[in-house]
């Protein structure tokens, strides 16, 4: 037990050593991954909602809905339409919740436990994010089956599937930060929830992930313009429609649907970037006041 | 030369918003020995012990924890140390044994160990029957239990705990301390802090006690109950305050005691003498000569109690008020660090 005297006054203890940095990352995405495991109502609950809004839309505005189409992306029915934009809204509910584990492990005390540990505090967050993107991914495929079984059409096959799922995780960085930004400012669980909430469905509503932005008032066309759902769901879209789909910025310079995937993950990764960056600096403020 | 596992020389912690929670502290302690550090709630205790295992940082002075400085070198300090919350920290989520074995991968337990690690310390914890229930079923005191094992994984030489024991029932916090005196007699040095005199009292070879953010005085246990000046006569008198105002001008001025310090009680009075065992019944017999009914009476060695109350002239329960109730409370300037205004954090 007793340490060894190096010449020092003070023998140093031998130290436990710990792990890699990628060894603290599968450490935390393991425990996160087993987490999500236990909470099968938020699993499942952050499905529902999306498949219950696919549904209900396109059998409600359906009818209505191809007719707007027509006039803009012509020629596709509005289970496909849709589709893509119901994945990146499970994209959304998902990264909502991230905040919400991190409220619950500042409840729990196991944000200071982690804190205490010689873990890498970026190698946790690390951890917990790369739990969460496995998530959306797994769940983003099982919707994109489920619409497929209902009607919609994947022009570009199980490639183009898999590029949704990749959109799904470059579009939920952002919210995610937004929720962990939340969680830090009010940390509590209600709030955080709701904090989340009241911005997804405005979010979803005022952009081009329901319908083509020309069949919307032109208010709601300039709002669209600075909303990432927009970009998130044109990308999706022209993935799934193989061709360019983008209404709010025009670009040709990529040819087909690369004209929209381009400049719209090209708005996501700044987006990403500004508001990451703003939820790290308060993640590690509030690491260091240390709760 | 001794071998010391802390030492803190001057420890300043000035909050963002001016408070001085610790105001220069200096402390050493030896490797094995079991601190105690006593204080009421708000008067340091939780920010120094959250300033020694690295999560926060000294505005002044310097703390050197098993031979590593907590500033420069706080990853080798967070290896060498366990700390137990004074919330209880477990995932709610996860099982007993889930628990552990985070624990034990957080702190780097090779994976050849691990398993054996983990029956070992739920067994000492005496939690092994139900290693995979959900920690969120368990009692206050079996979350506690659970709470030391993940703690110890790492084997470290020394363990922090911050008030391990509020908000629990007799007989799970009689528990504890069996568990930890077992701790403690395997080598490991343990620096508890807490505001149960009776704890204190129990489990340490030497207490510090703590009051607005300095350490006022030092010393074993015994040693501190005798700078209280001898043993206590607590008398018990017949119908309350003018009686215990008479017998307490006799016990005064009746020269029965060459030196005694009488105080009022509830009940009647307590005089504090070196001679309280071997005049008591004198005055028994000035008091009932006076007319005034005994209605009992007991010698008794100073408690910590005592100590506290002669050190900082209060008692701990009049510091304490009315917030010691049911849960555990944080300390008063802790609060500062977590969002404005929240009670709890």
């Amino acid at each position: 037990m007793s340490g060894e005297t190096d010449g020092d006054a003070t023998p140093r203890r031998e130290r436990t050593g710990g792990n890699t940095f990628l060894g603290d990352v599968l450490v935390n995405a393991r425990r996160w991954g087993l987490k999500a495991t236990r909470n099968r109502f938020f699993l499942v609950g952050t499905l529902v909602q999306p498949i219950v809004f696919f549904v209900l839309f396109t059998q409600v505005f359906g009818q209505v809905a191809t007719g707007a189409l027509d006039s803009g992306s012509g020629g596709i029915n509005y289970e496909t339409f849709l589709l893509p934009a119901i994945a990146m809204q499970v994209s959304l509910a998902s990264a909502a919740g991230s905040g919400i584990g991190l409220v619950n492990d500042v409840e729990s005390g196991m944000f200071e436990k982690v804190l205490v540990s010689p873990m890498s505090r970026t190698a946790v967050f690390v951890g917990k994010s790369a739990a969460e993107i496995v998530l959306i991914v797994i769940q983003i495929l099982l919707i994109l089956g489920l619409g497929v079984l209902l009607g919609a059409k994947i022009q570009t096959g199980i490639a183009g599937a898999l590029g949704v799922a990749l959109v799904g995780i470059l579009f939920s960085v952002w919210f995610t930060a937004y929720s962990n930004v939340l969680a830090v400012v009010t940390r509590d669980q209600e709030s955080t929830i709701l904090g989340a909430n009241l911005l997804q469905f405005p979010l979803l509503f005022v952009s081009s992930a329901f319908l083509p932005l020309d069949a919307m008032p032109g208010w709601i066309q300039t709002i669209a313009a600075f909303n990432p759902v927009t970009y998130g769901a044109d990308a999706a879209r022209a993935l799934v429609l193989g061709r360019d789909v983008m209404q709010v910025i025009e670009v040709t310079a990529f040819g087909g649907m690369w004209d929209t995937i381009v400049p719209a993950v090209a708005v996501l990764i700044v987006v990403d970037v500004v508001l990451g960056a703003l939820a790290v600096t308060m993640l590690h403020r509030a690491s260091r006041a240390a709760v | 030369m001794t071998d010391y596992a802390i030492q803190a020389e001057g420890v300043e912690l000035v909050y963002d918003d001016g408070t001085r929670a610790v105001d220069g502290i200096d402390l050493r302690v030896p490797n094995g020995e079991f601190f105690g550090f006593l204080g009421p709630n708000g008067a340091g205790k939780t920010t120094t012990i959250k300033t020694l295992v690295t999560l926060l940082h000294p505005t002044g002075g310097s703390i050197t924890v098993n031979g590593y400085d907590v500033v420069g070198e706080s990853r080798a300090v967070r290896e060498t140390v366990g700390y137990m919350a004074q919330e209880t920290s477990v995932d709610p989520e996860l099982t007993a044994r889930e628990n552990v074995s985070f624990a034990c991968q957080a702190y780097g337990v090779p994976r050849s160990e691990r398993r054996e690690r983990i029956e070992e310390l739920l067994d000492l914890v005496d939690l092994a029957d139900v290693a995979d229930k959900r920690a969120d079923e368990f009692s206050g005191g079996m979350k506690k239990r659970l709470d030391a094992a993940t703690a110890l994984v790492h084997r470290p030489p020394l363990v922090f705990l911050d008030e391990p024991t509020t908000g629990l029932d007799p007989s799970a916090r009689n528990r504890l301390w069996d568990y930890f005196r077992r701790i403690n007699d395997r080598g490991t040095t343990i620096f508890l802090t807490t505001q149960y005199l009776e704890e204190a009292d129990q489990l340490c070879d030497r207490i510090g006690v703590i009051d607005d953010g300095s350490i006022v005085a030092s010393d074993s246990p015994a040693a501190l109950k005798r700078e209280v000046g001898g043993e206590i006569l607590d008398v018990e008198l017949e119908d309350g305050t003018t009686a215990s105002e008479r017998a307490a001008r006799i016990a005064r001025e009746a020269g029965i005691f060459a030196d005694a310090s009488v105080s009022e009680t509830d009940a009647g009075i307590a005089v504090t003498s070196p001679e309280a065992r071997s005049r008591g019944t004198d005055l028994l017999v000035a008091l009932r000569d006076a007319g005034l009914t005994v209605t009992g009476f007991n010698v008794r060695a100073p408690t910590l109690d005592d100590v506290f109350l002669a050190i900082t002239g209060r008692t701990t329960d009049e510091e304490r008020g009315g917030s010691i109730a049911g849960e555990a409370t944080t300390d008063g300037p802790d609060d500062v660090t977590t969002t404005g205004g929240g009670t709890e954090r």
